[in-house]
Parts: structure tokens; sequence; C-alpha cells
């Protein structure tokens, strides 16, 4: 690498781009910056976006949650709209990496590093989220299922940044769970991971669920069979143990030094036990 | 820091804390200097392998590079180790494992150094990788070294006890199982460095990171060539080491870095990826038991077989095998059985010393052997233990008969009249909705210092200053684990001076003398002792110019006190700025010799055994306790409470104390639960600490840390060594927690969450 | 670049590459060799500092990045009549260190939990070091410090 810049404009930002067609963005560095150490990127030119204030900070807007792409992780969690509405985000983010991770890494430089084990993609996917896009002369809004296209690849064109993170209040949840299988308590990469909203009937049944995997494909997994499969269903071990089995079945894990992948394959299937834990005491 | 007389007993806040808080404290990693010279390592990158050239052309030629050296530069024997000299500094043509040093490199900048690396090409002829130490045994296994006596065996042996395997047939029950412990990275948060200069006169000067300045004193000297006097090492502090910078890292590389450095200062600091594929681990261990005793409980045979995985080179790959054989028994009377055991070369990252130093591995073995044993007679775990536990005056396992305190009974009556014992049935019927929770023990014994051939010694020495001040000399590196502070708190309390005025010296070959490396839980212990001496003779010394001064008869009725020296009939005193003004430099320096007492059994009539260190004399004790949960959806083990109750002799400084014991048994718990440095055919896949981990903050319990303060008269102030005990206490106590919980003793290490979740799904099947 | 930035209260003007690691920055050309390296990568917080009075991994941060930026290292966590800052002074009482290498990270964590966090309960400071490893195994002394500072500083209060 040769040179960084920090611009503070968008304007800037674009002309930056234009003059260094090949750099790359950094929203916060704290995957880029181990990818260049390690050379498996050797970008000349690097631009940093943390000072583009636009794209900061959670606010309402009409009917929406719009999350500016370079809110760090630290003010998501202190963040009272995130802390109120979004309570299944921050229970995700609360688990990513560590303080000073925190402190420096943002929401969407998390996305755009698009790693099956990023903590906070699925969350977001059951929040439906929606990213906008922005170049210097156009912009276009995309679901975060058809962003990611792969283990760090996304669909970002030249040109192009990830400026904000759009989430619909459209349905309410009253339960908002994440649970982070990890090989210790802190500074640790998700071995399997499980975000699961979901309502509860009355009677104790499933009225409504999204759930979503991380660590167990290339990108985060969804299964609407296994969704289907468990609205109507009682909340208790008997309700659930097919949808469990189902899940096992349908995901495609990876082993590395961290799990096999028999355990995240196990493992991603029995997280749905922890959702036992809501079902009403009667 | 205290401006009163230290006592010992009491906490001594520790002298480093106030620079390292500070961020003053400063390491060998400190020291730059413009237009110093950075020094780097071209690694060899494959595990076997004939090199035949070495390809640096292109290197040469890029900017800011000064040199490339190779073997060809080496001017010694191009040979280091610690007990066999069977490692090259440079690698001359044969490769045998992955971080081997193949070159250096030169450079004006780090960048242009790590360039001129990558830019090196090594033209190898590829050999099969000896990677399984199993397999390394076999007739048909590639060599490591061709030239070795037998085979791949670095070191091998045999002891018989009692009746041998024919006590096996006198016993009611038997349990046999095979243990697997890991390879176990030291991680200390400052990776290997050294900063080095070679003067107009010929003459090297090197700060670094390491254990044992005077030994790489000797390698560096003769692996290059050079006159002995030519070098000198200096040690500042260091960050962490644990038995890993116990022997030559850097400073052989630096040394030659600097003789072609033309007068400038070299910079050498290896990347934490460098430090882990080219520094020592922990030995992985294969353990065989069968554990044998009568109906009521009373051991009475063993057999142990242990094959240990040293890598390419000794490094201490020997001892660390001959202290797990004589440890192997555990702290128990066990009349009778064999214990086989061999060190075996692959091309796997080197081993060599890690706290725990092989009793570690065979702690795990022998703790979970007596939990098998305990359900197999059914008898509580706790009361098989006290009722085997070795009391002084008994033959320990290898026939070693116990000479010094013994004070492991004491450790297990402590935890079992202990809350979290008496209490257990109670808190593990409270575990959470699909938890289980278990609670294990487990008792252990360390040996300290060399055994009975090497010598144990060390040298202090003591100055007092024009100032009238006192001025230690350590010759044993503090590598954070606080013996300093023990030094001060030493020289305080006999010379009855206010702490904050004496001043250390560290290491230094030029100004401290040689007193052995900081390890095997000796440097209190045998520094101490030596120190001990040098603080009565200087007492005594000037207690005696006093009374020369003063004219009076009896140095006896002189006492020192804060900057005096005084006359306790009379009142009347001297200043000691005035008597040191009044002393030839040459009699304000004391120095004093101690050289730890060994053991006269002869054990074993193998000789290289004994070499090797076999047996000890001097033995720390300590029971653990273990209370864990276990999650059912995940197999998650979280360590809720831990308690250590340990005879490590009378406690000098009991802030020091729990520093070790707490810093001791999280290492331990990273073994037990987390780390694991994984090299599949030879290469390293743990590669960084997002990888290879170890415990954080959230996954540390607070540790409990119980002293019997057992007065050892051969101690200074009747102390033990502390430094290694707690490392061995939590694989096993957490292994039989975990067995306790699930009814599955699991055997190998770390203990994933994976084969917890296995051994609690085969609960729920049974 | 000419980066210029606040460094423990002075304004510092350096001449430099952009793209200078902040941990070289201060250590080499600036001096500061008080805060250390350890893994490079984030994954060990020996390196944090504060930027604008939070903690950052200097192993990860630019030279570039600096620029206008208010930075502390462990050098300047005194006092400027050179006492010491209560989180140093229970650093050493508590003896929550041992070979010293991750003090200052682990006293930068500190102060940035104190500073948004002033009481924070045993779990909250023991979540706040989980990014700063200590191979030493200081971290029940490290709790133990923290829980000393809050009470002094309560006691204060009262």
């Amino acid at each position: 690498m040769s040179h960084a810049l920090v611009p503070t404009k968008l304007e800037e930002l674009w002309a930056y781009i234009a003059e260094n067609p090949e750099a790359m963005l950094c929203a916060g560095g704290t995957d880029l910056l181990v990818k260049i150490r390690s050379r498996s990127v050797t970008p000349d030119c690097l631009i940093c976006l943390e000072r583009l204030d636009d794209l900061k900070g959670v606010r309402f807007e009409a009917g929406e949650i719009i999350i500016g792409a370079l809110t760090t992780h630290r003010e998501l969690l202190h963040d009272p709209i995130v802390q109120r509405d979004l309570s299944i985000l921050a229970s995700a983010v609360q688990n990513l990496g560590s303080p000073p991770i925190r402190n420096m890494g943002t929401l969407g430089g998390n996305i755009v590093t698009a790693s099956p084990a990023g903590d906070t993609l699925a969350p977001l996917y059951i929040l439906k989220a929606r990213l906008k896009i922005r170049s210097k002369e156009s912009s276009r809004s995309v679901p975060i299922e058809s962003f990611i296209l792969g283990p760090g690849k996304v669909d970002l064109r030249a040109g192009e940044i990830l400026s904000e993170i759009a989430i619909n209040q459209d349905s309410r949840f009253t339960v908002n769970h994440f649970e982070k299988v990890g090989r210790r308590n802190a500074l640790a990469c998700s071995v399997v991971s499980m975000a699961a909203l979901m309502n509860i009937a009355e009677d104790n049944t499933i009225s409504e669920i999204r759930l979503a995997w991380g660590s167990v494909g290339p990108t985060i997994m969804r299964f609407g069979d296994v969704e289907r499969l468990l609205e109507g269903r009682q909340l208790t071990v008997r309700g659930i143990e097919d949808a469990i089995r189902k899940v096992q079945q349908s995901v495609s894990p990876i082993a590395d030094t961290r799990a096999s992948a028999d355990y995240r394959r196990d493992v991603a299937g029995r997280l749905l036990l922890r959702l036992l834990s809501y079902a009403s005491s009667r | 820091m205290s401006n009163r007389p230290a006592n010992i007993g009491s906490t001594l806040l520790r002298p480093d804390a106030l620079l390292k808080v500070k961020g003053e404290a400063r390491f060998s990693t400190d020291f730059y200097e413009k237009g110093h010279v950075w020094a780097g390592v071209k690694r060899a990158g494959r595990p076997h392998a004939i090199l035949k050239n070495i390809d640096y052309s292109e290197a040469i030629k890029l900017p800011g590079v000064i040199a490339v050296l190779t073997h060809k530069d080496v001017g010694g024997t191009n040979r280091q180790g610690v007990i066999k000299k069977d490692q090259p500094v440079l690698v001359e043509d044969r490769i045998r494992h992955c971080g081997d040093a193949v070159a250096i490199v030169l450079s004006d900048t780090r960048r242009s150094m790590e360039e001129a690396i990558r830019a090196i090409k090594l033209e190898v002829e590829p050999l099969p990788a000896v990677t399984d130490p199993r397999l390394s045994l076999k007739d048909d296994a590639a060599l490591v070294h061709e030239k070795n006596e037998d085979r791949n065996i670095l070191l091998g042996g045999a002891i018989t006890v009692g009746k041998g395997r024919a006590a096996e047939a006198e016993c009611d029950e038997i349990i046999e199982a095979t243990f697997e412990t890991q390879r176990q990275e030291h991680a200390y948060l400052e990776t290997e460095n050294g900063w080095a200069r070679l003067d107009d006169q010929g003459r090297l000067e090197i700060v670094c990171s390491t254990q044992t300045p005077f030994r790489d004193r000797s390698e560096i000297a003769e692996a290059l060539g050079l006159d002995l006097k030519n070098v000198r090492i200096i040690v500042p502090y260091v960050g962490g080491a644990f038995g890993g910078k116990d022997g030559i890292t850097v400073q052989t590389l630096l040394a030659l870095s600097a003789m072609h450095a033309a007068g400038r200062p070299v910079k050498m600091w290896w990347s934490r990826e460098e430090s882990f594929i080219a520094s020592v681990k922990r030995h992985p261990s294969i353990l065989r038991y069968r554990l044998g005793a009568k109906r009521d409980g009373t051991l009475h045979f063993l057999d142990v077989d242990i094959t240990m995985d040293t890598g390419p080179y000794d490094h201490l790959g020997g001892v660390v095998l001959a202290l797990a054989m004589e440890h192997s028994g555990g702290p128990y009377r066990i009349p009778n059985g064999v214990v086989d055991g061999r060190c075996v070369y692959t091309n796997n990252p080197i081993s060599g010393a890690f706290r725990g130093f092989g009793v570690t591995q065979v702690s795990s073995g022998i703790e979970r052997a007596m939990d098998l044993l305990a359900v197999k007679i059914g008898m509580d775990p706790l009361e098989l233990r006290l009722k085997n536990a070795l009391r002084a005056g008994d033959r320990n396992f290898v026939g070693k008969t116990l000479t010094t305190s013994t004070g492991i009974t004491e450790c297990l009556e402590t935890l079992a009249s202990h809350p979290l014992w008496t209490q257990r049935s109670f808190w593990k019927r409270n575990a959470g909705i699909l938890k289980k929770r278990g609670v294990g023990i487990s008792a252990i014994v360390h040996g300290s210092g060399y055994g009975p051939i090497v010598p144990d010694y060390a040298n202090a020495k003591i100055e007092l200053t024009g100032e009238g001040k006192f001025r230690v000399y350590c010759g044993v590196v503090d590598m954070g684990q606080g013996n300093s502070t023990a030094n001060v708190q030493i020289v305080s309390s006999i010379l009855n001076q206010p702490a904050n005025d004496i001043e250390l010296v560290l290491p230094d070959t030029e100004r401290t003398l040689p007193s052995g490396s900081a390890s095997a839980s000796r440097c209190t212990y045998t520094f101490g002792n030596a120190l001990i001496s040098a603080a009565k003779i200087m007492k005594e010394r000037l207690c005696r110019k006093a009374a020369d001064l003063m004219m009076k008869k009896d140095p006896q009725e002189f006492s020192t006190t804060p900057i005096t020296i005084r006359h306790l009939p009379t009142g009347s005193e001297i200043p000691l700025k005035v008597i040191a003004n009044m002393m030839d430099s040459s009699e304000r320096i004391v120095t004093a010799y101690f050289r730890a007492p060994v053991a006269e059994d002869l054990v074993t009539g193998d000789y290289n055994l004994r070499l090797h260190g076999m047996p000890h004399n001097l033995f720390s004790y300590a029971a653990n306790l273990a209370c864990v949960e276990l999650d059912e959806i995940t197999g998650k083990v979280t360590v809720e409470n831990y308690a250590t109750a340990s005879d490590c002799g009378n406690v000098l400084n009991p802030q020091l104390y729990e520093q070790q014991i707490q810093g001791g048994a999280i290492q331990g718990l990273g073994l037990a639960l987390y780390e694991d440095f994984v090299a599949v055919e030879g290469h390293v896949t743990t590669k960084d600490f997002s990888t290879y981990l170890t415990p954080t903050s959230m996954d540390a319990p607070d540790i409990e840390s119980i002293a019997m303060g057992i007065y050892e008269t051969t101690g200074p102030f009747g102390s033990k060594g502390i430094g290694e005990i707690a490392t061995n206490g939590p694989l096993p106590a957490i292994a039989n927690a975990i067995f306790d919980a699930t009814g599955h003793m699991l055997e190998k290490s770390p203990i994933t969450p994976e084969s917890v979740l296995t051994a609690l799904t085969e609960i729920s099947k049974e | 670049m000419i980066v210029s930035f606040e460094l423990n209260g002075k304004d510092v003007h350096v001449e430099t590459s952009s793209d200078r690691r902040a941990v070289d920055l201060l250590r080499e050309d600036l001096g500061l060799a008080g805060t250390k390296e350890s893994c490079g990568n984030g994954d060990c917080g020996a390196c944090s500092i504060l930027v604008d009075d939070k903690a950052r991994l200097s192993c990860l941060t630019l030279a570039a990045q600096l620029q206008g930026r208010k930075v502390v290292t462990i050098e300047g966590v005194c006092g400027e009549d050179g006492r010491l800052h209560p989180v140093q002074k229970a650093f050493i009482e508590s003896g929550a260190l041992q070979c010293g290498y991750c003090t200052p990270g682990m006293v930068i964590a500190v102060i940035d939990l104190l500073n948004s966090n002033p009481s924070p309960s045993r779990n909250e400071i023991r979540e706040a070091i989980s990014g700063n490893l200590c191979r030493c195994g200081a971290y029940q002394k490290i709790l133990d410090a923290v829980e000393e500072v809050v009470k002094d500083s309560k006691k204060e209060a009262s």
C-alpha cells in the first residue's frame, strides 16, 4: 500500500474514488487491515470512510429505521432506537469481537466483508434489511440477501458504496433471540450462530417465526420450509424436533480449526432448543 | 513500594509495577535508534527436505537491503541446543521443520526486509515428513536425524518399581486408559526479539528477551565461533516467557546479524506468526495408564507408557520426558509398577520447555486414572487420594524417599472441608434448564530444580553504594513472575532497609553473576538462598566495620537500621553513607553462592535419565477443585468455580503467590479447554491469535488460592517453588468434573464443546 | 504527508507516509514505546490507545486517520504534575500485572470503560477488558483493581 485517504465529505469521497479507481474502501479496518497485513489483498490506495458523518447514526424516516453504514458497533449498542427496536441486532453486536473492535468496526463494514461468520448478518437477514447503495451519480436499494453473493463477495460495483441500512418495522416480535456459539466468550469467531424472531400464541404455539443461521454455509442461511413447519407447532421438544432435523439436513457447513462440519451441523439444529426457554410456563 | 523495611510473609508491592503502569518499563522490543538495521529470517516453510540452494540474487538487489546471510557466514559449530546440540542456527542442507531458519536479511527498513525475505527462493528436494510420533517409531519411518543413535528416539528409558508387572495379578481392580494431550503455545505477549551491536573492539552486546542469559552467551559463542568474553547479554524487562524463552530464540541469529552490520545496531523482532512457527511448544503426549488397587482402595500397581513428540530438535525434550516419567505416579504411594517413556523426533514444530514441563501431561494422566479407579472401586475420589497420599518418609513412585516437606495430605484435607466440596451435591442439583453440572478434583506434585547431576546453583551479589544504599545484582531473570520483588524483600528485611531504597540490577552477563535459568520453579529457592547468605554476610561486615570505627568490642551489639548502623546498648549510630565512604569498593561488594541439595537415592541405574534430572529432591504440592457447568445444546463448558490448596512452603509474599497460582491456573485452563496448536503434516494451521485461542477475561473464572504455609527447612525463609504447580491442575480437575457430570471420561485435550456434546448425547441415549 | 494531531496534550506535526501504522509512528518515530505490539491483527489489545477518548487498536490505525484527533497513549495517562491516574495506582496496589506487556493496553481499556461507565459491575469490567489478552493471567487482580477505583471514586463522591 502506498497511501491512505480520509475524506470528510461525500464530494471528497467521490473525487478520491475517481482519482483512485483501484482504491479499496475501509469502513473500520478491523478486517481489511488484517488482510492487507497478511498480503491477501494488496491495494495501492485505501480510502478510510470513518469521517463521513453523513453516513453515521440511527434515525427513523418514513416508518423505517435508517442506520448509517459507518455507524460503529459501539454506537449501535448505545443507541436508544437500536436498544428498543432492534434488540436482536444489539445482542449480536454485544458479542462481536471485543470492545476495541466494536469501537472501530462498523455495521456497513461487517456487511460488505460478507463473512459467513459476520455476527450482524443473521439478524439483518431476518429483519429484512434493505441496503442503500450509492455512487456519485446514482443510488439503488437492494435486500441484504441479494447484496451478499458469497463469502467476501457482494454486489457492489465500481464507484459504489454501501451508505445506509434500512429496516422496516412491518411486524413486531415478542421474541428477539440471537445466539453465537464461539470457542471462547470474547474475541471469538462464530462457529455457528442463530437469529430468531418469533411470536408465540396463548396456547404456546409458534404463530410466526423467522430464522437465520451464520457460519453453516457460504452465506447466511434461511430455510422457508423450516419456518413453515414450525408455525403452528407447539413450542416443546416434540413440537420442534423435526425442524431440528430439517435444519441439520439443510445446512452446508465446512470444517476448520474451530470446529468440524458435523458439529456445526448438529448444533445449528440444536440451537432451536434454546427457544424453548421462551415457552409460556403454563 | 514501601519506605519501610519489608517483612517476609507480607505483601511488598512489586517494584517493577510503577514503571510498567506508566509504560516506562523498557523491554528489549523498545530499543530503537536512528539508522539502526532491521534483521529478519527466511523460514523453511516445509517440514522435511534437502536444501539444495538458496537463491537470494533478487533479494540482495532490493533497495535498502544490506546483506543476506546463510550458514556459510557462520563461523562456529552452527549448532545450538541445551543438552544435545542438534539444531542449526541456519540450515546447511537439511530442513527439519517449517520454522527452520534458512537465511537472514539485513535491511534499512522493516518493509524492505520483509520484501527481501519474500524474494529469497529456496531450491529443495522434499522428503517424506514424519509428523505422527507413533509412526516415527516404526522401522520404515524416515529419519529426522540420520546420525542419531536410536533412529527417531531422542531419549528413552524405563524404570521398574517393586515387583514391576508381576504385581498386576495381585490387584483387585485395574483400570486402563490412553490419554492424549495437545501441543500448547506459550503465547507470551512479547514475541521473541532483541537488539545487538558489535563494537569496534569486536565485542557483541545483545539486549534480548530470554530466561537464560549466561547459557545463551555460551551457546552464541560456540555456534558462531566467538570468544565468550566478547559476548555480553543484557536482559531488561521480559514480556512473559513461561519456558518458551528458556534457551536460544533470536540470540544467535541476532549476534550473527550484528557481525555483518558494520557497527550499526540491529533489531530483530519476530512477528506473532513467525513466533508461532519458529518457537518451541509444550510436548504433545500419548499416555497409556494402567492403574491397579486393592479392594479397599490401596494403590498397588501402575504401568505407564509415555510417548512425547519433541519435534526435530532436543531443545529440552529429554529433560521434559525424564520429569514426566518421574511424576507419572502423581503424589501417591504406589509400590509396584513400570514406567516406560520415549521422546520422539518428528518434523512437527519444536517442543521444549513450557511451565509444567512434562508434569502437566502426566498429571492429567494419573489424575484422570484415579477418578476412573475411584468409580470402579466405588470410592469417593477425594478419599481415594487421601488414602494413598504421600507423606514425608514415603517413597514416591520412582522410589525417591521424601526428605523434604510433603503437604499433599494437608492440601487434600483443605479441599475436603471446603464448601465447594461439601456442598457439591446441592450445587449440582441446581443446574439450569438444559445444563448439567459436575465437580472434579486433581492432586498434583511438582519437583523443582535440575535433579541430581546438573548443578542447580546461584551466585548472589549485593553492593553497598557510595550513597549508603544497597544494590542487588539479580542473576536470575524475572520474566514477570516477580522473583526480583522477592529479592528486594529478602535484602530489605535482613538488612532492615526501606524497600524502595533497594536498587535492582537486572541480569547482565557483565554485571550480575551466573545463577542458572529462570525455570524449574527454582528462581527464588536457589537465588533466594544465595541472597540470604549474601545479605547476612553484608550485615555482619557492616556491623564489624561499625564496631571498629566506634571502638566497641562486640559486633553482635550492632544492627542495621534504615540508613544507619546502630550500637544497640548505647543507641549511638553511624550513617551507612559514612561507612560506605570509608570502605574500598571491593569491600562494599558481597557475593555468596548456593547450590541446591540433591537426592542421594539412586532410583535408576540409567545415567542418562539421571543426567536429565531424575530424581528431584524438593517438591511442591497442590489439590485443585473445579466446578463446571455444561451446556446440553452446544457442549460448551463453563468453569463456574475453581479453588486450589497449595503446599509451596512458607509464602514470602501473598500477592506474588496469588499471581502465580491464578496465572498458572488460567494457563492450565487454556490447555484444558481452548488451546490447541495444530500442525497438519508439519504445517501450522493455527497461525495467529484468532485461531490459537488463549483465555480472555470472559473465560477465566476467579481462582481461590489457599496456601498451606508449611515451612520447608531447606527453603529461603521456608519457601518452595510456586511457578509451575498451578498449571498442572486444571486439565485433570476439569476432565474429572465433566466425568462427574456425564459419566464419560474425556481422554483428549483440549476438551472441545464437540467432545462434551458427544459425551452428553451418549448419556441421553443410555 | 504531515500528520497533525494532539498527542498526550501537546500538538504534534510529523512527516510520515499516510499509510504508516499508528503503532509504528508512535513507537519508532515519536519515541513512545509504552504502547506495545503483540499480534498486529487486533486480536490482543496490547497496542490500544485512546483516540478522541475511545480505545482504538493502533496496529489497525493508519497515520492519516490520526489527523486532527486527540490521542492519548500510556505515557499521557498520568496527570500533568506526574501524578498517577487512579487506574494506574490501583493496578500497582492490587498487583494487577506480572510481566507488564499487556498493562499499557489494559490501562487504556479501563480508562475508556470508566469514562463511559463510572461504576461498572465486576462483569462489566470483565467485558470491558475482554479485548485485551493477558497471558500471565492477571485478569482477576485487574478486576480487583478496577473495583477498587470504583469504590474509591464513590467514597470521594459521597
